[in-house]
């Protein structure tokens, strides 16, 4: 049954999951592993959204809903990332952030 | 009539030509300026009979025709000319001397390089003076009033190569602007208690009664103090000596018959004003009386001959001014008109000298000028005469009126400095004839003098004329025909002239001259004594009594100490605190801040969790 999950526990599966994103984006230099981190960091959020939406909202479908906008957001940020990485890469021939240090004093 | 806002347009009008293309018009354009200010002439006499025969009361005219100017909310300014007798009589003296004269100057400057720019201050000059004088409104009436000063300071420092043109010019600038200020706040004054600038409204709420008292004073004598300025009272009087740099013409047209007597005039003009206050009344008389003497006094001992005429115009600008101060509005006017003629006529009898001498005016050094020029000198013996007040002249009818009013008023102290200065006047102007025109000729420039050409002459007979017969309109032997035009409705009575009064003048007018002659021509011996006795009374009145050096010292140490201050202020505080401290701040803390902008994408990002987690730590803090 589903209310056999508690919704602490979904919680935290998203909570772990953003932290795991949030870690990657800090951690990592390559710019398309930041990318999908990213994408784990929105996933965690769409978890929150149908969880709450299941167990507070009154109306269930308006967590999907925007989990679904969700979504579509994050597959044209993506394309929009992996475009400029790819840029990116044509002009350095490397993909590492650290090395993006142009707008600086 | 509703052509007046011509008279001045027309002098306007050739300004702008002889400004702009005076330059290749033959003689400097002079016939253009001449051309204006006959026409200004012409349409004033067809005022004053248009006056004379409009069914109206004398003294109130056509009326003024007033043009909107400002028209905001509650405010609304109309501007207008007002033709009444005391304007008319403005104007009819203003373009008449202002024709003669510059008649005269076509003659007298006519190897000057920049005489078409003189021709040019000379029109505007005119045009602001008719401007000044045909004003119904405050407001016009003070732009022109700085117009007419404006021109008196080009044209004091029309030589301007010469330094000493150029002081004179500063001096006399500033030092009016000193009355110009007060001029200006008592305007103000008064539109802040009426809502008004029109002078007519003004006088409708005094009589109605609907002006404070103080405040009317308060008016009064801040706008007296704007008459002081430009009419060389005492303490004010300093830069009128100085401004004999300027051309002759100039003097006797700016300095002597009209601009100075536009502080008459305004107090005239404001008469209502200044009578509902008696202690408006009060300064005014003594500050006439203080001037008339001391200006006398100090003309004693002068020895440049347009300088004594300058003292001499000071001092009778406080007759004026106290003849206002005892009520008389006539003898007031009748004086500054009578005055206007021969003082002119005196100004260019010493510019024809002048020019004859190739600029000697020390009367040290001239002497017997009487052989070579005698139309020079006979007009100049009349014009003195006529200042003197000697009996039968021009001067002789206003004198007599003024010190008339003073004695029927009860101003003792005033009658008594009147006839004193009377006498004074007599003594200094014939000191001046004696030593200029009489005697042995004292320097080789007045020994090789030539009659005037008949251009510089037939002005100074024709002003000769009006210095002995222009009085007479004031005279009570043909019925004082000037007391019945010019008059104020405050002051009804009849004067009756007092046959002890025109004894009495006419006695110190003939001392006078007859002290003059005793010690300048008939070399008296008492007269060295007494000379040598008061020679430190002389070294003092020669310092012009130490106001000129006491006001410069006040310039340079008060002033100017003032003003190194506010400048080291300005430097330092303004400057390096405020200016160039805002910069450095802004320039330090980008410094200090720029050391955060690494560029680098995992700083961004550790910074925004960092901040995100403090937000919501407080925000879960302010919610728990």
């Amino acid at each position: 049954m589903i209310e056999a999950i508690p919704l602490d526990h979904v919680v935290l599966v998203a909570t772990a999951l953003f932290g795991i994103g949030l870690y990657g984006v800090l951690s990592r230099r390559n710019a398309v592993a930041i990318l999908m981190a990213i994408e784990l960091m929105l996933n965690a959020v769409n978890i929150n959204f149908i969880a709450f939406s299941m167990y507070v909202s009154p109306d269930p479908t308006v967590g999907q809903i925007i989990a679904i906008f969700v979504i579509t957001v994050a597959a044209a940020e993506v394309a929009l990332g992996l475009a400029i990485v790819l840029q990116i890469f044509r002009n350095k021939s490397n993909i590492n952030v650290d090395d993006l240090d142009l707008l600086r004093w | 009539m509703s052509i007046a806002w011509l008279i001045p347009l027309i002098s306007v009008a050739a300004f702008v030509l002889l400004a702009f293309v005076g330059k290749r018009l033959p003689g400097g354009g002079a016939i253009v300026s001449l051309v204006a200010v006959a026409a200004g002439f012409g349409l004033a006499v067809y005022g004053f009979f248009d006056l004379r025969a409009a069914d109206v009361a004398v003294n109130e005219g056509p009326g003024p025709f007033a043009v909107d100017f400002v028209s905001a909310g509650d405010l609304s300014i109309h501007l207008g000319m007002v033709i009444d007798s005391l304007s008319i009589t403005m104007l009819l003296v203003v373009t008449f001397l202002s024709f003669i004269i510059q008649l005269y100057s076509v003659g007298y400057m006519r190897s000057d390089p920049r005489i078409h720019w003189f021709f040019a201050v000379v029109a505007l000059f005119t045009a602001a003076m008719l401007g000044l004088v045909l004003a119904n409104n405050l407001i016009i009436l003070y732009v022109s009033w700085e117009l007419v000063g404006l021109c008196s300071y080009l044209l004091i420092g029309y030589w301007w190569e010469r330094p000493s043109a150029r002081e004179a010019a500063k001096k006399a600038f500033v030092t009016t602007r000193i009355g110009d200020v007060g001029l200006l706040i008592g305007i103000l004054v008064l539109f802040k208690a009426t809502g008004s600038f029109e002078i007519d409204q003004i006088f409708e709420m005094l009589t109605a009664g609907e002006i404070p008292a103080g405040t009317i004073t308060l008016a009064a004598v801040l706008m007296f103090l704007g008459a002081m300025g430009k009419s060389g009272q005492f303490p004010l009087h300093v830069w009128l000596p100085d401004a004999m740099e300027g051309p002759t013409p100039v003097s006797a047209l700016i300095h002597a018959a009209t601009m100075v007597t536009a502080g008459v005039y305004l107090v005239a003009r404001m008469f209502p004003l200044f009578a509902a206050s008696e202690a408006a009344m009060l300064v005014v008389l003594t500050i006439g009386t203080i001037t008339a003497i001391f200006a006398a006094v100090l003309a004693l001992v002068e020895t440049d001959m347009k300088r004594v005429l300058a003292y001499s115009t000071i001092s009778q600008l406080g007759y004026m001014m106290f003849a206002l101060g005892a009520g008389s509005v006539t003898a007031a006017m009748l004086h500054l008109a009578g005055h206007a003629f021969f003082k002119a006529l005196l100004f260019l009898g010493a510019g024809a000298v002048m020019h004859g001498t190739h600029g000697i005016v020390d009367i040290d050094k001239l002497g017997g000028l009487r052989k070579k020029m005698p139309v020079t000198t006979w007009t100049f013996i009349i014009g003195a005469l006529s200042l003197a007040g000697f009996p039968l002249f021009s001067g002789f009818w206003s004198k007599d009126m003024i010190l008339s009013t003073a004695y029927d008023g009860g101003h003792w102290v005033t009658f008594a400095v009147g006839v004193v200065t009377a006498a004074l006047t007599a003594f200094y102007m014939f000191r001046v004839i004696f030593r200029a025109f009489f005697g042995e000729a004292r320097s080789d420039e007045a020994r090789n003098i030539h009659q005037a050409e008949p251009i510089v002459a037939i002005p100074l007979v024709v002003l000769a004329f009006f210095a002995i017969v222009f009085g007479w309109l004031g005279s009570p032997l043909v019925g004082a025909p000037f007391g019945a035009f010019v008059f104020t409705g405050h002051h009804t009575a009849e004067h009756g002239e007092s046959i002890w009064v025109v004894l009495i003048s006419s006695a110190a007018a003939i001392l006078g001259i007859l002290a003059a002659y005793s010690v300048y021509q008939a070399q008296n011996p008492g007269a060295a004594s007494i000379r040598s006795a008061a020679g430190g009374l002389h070294t003092f009145l020669a310092k012009r009594a130490y106001m000129d050096s006491g006001y410069q010292w006040l310039i340079d140490n008060v002033s100017m100490g003032l003003a190194r201050f506010v400048a080291v202020f300005d430097r330092k505080v303004v400057n390096d605190a405020g200016i160039d401290g805002a910069g450095a701040a802004v320039r330090l803390s980008g410094k200090g801040l720029r050391r955060g902008v690494t560029g680098l994408l995992y700083n961004y990002a550790a910074l925004m969790v960092v901040g995100i987690v403090v937000l919501a730590v407080a925000v879960l803090l302010g919610s728990g």
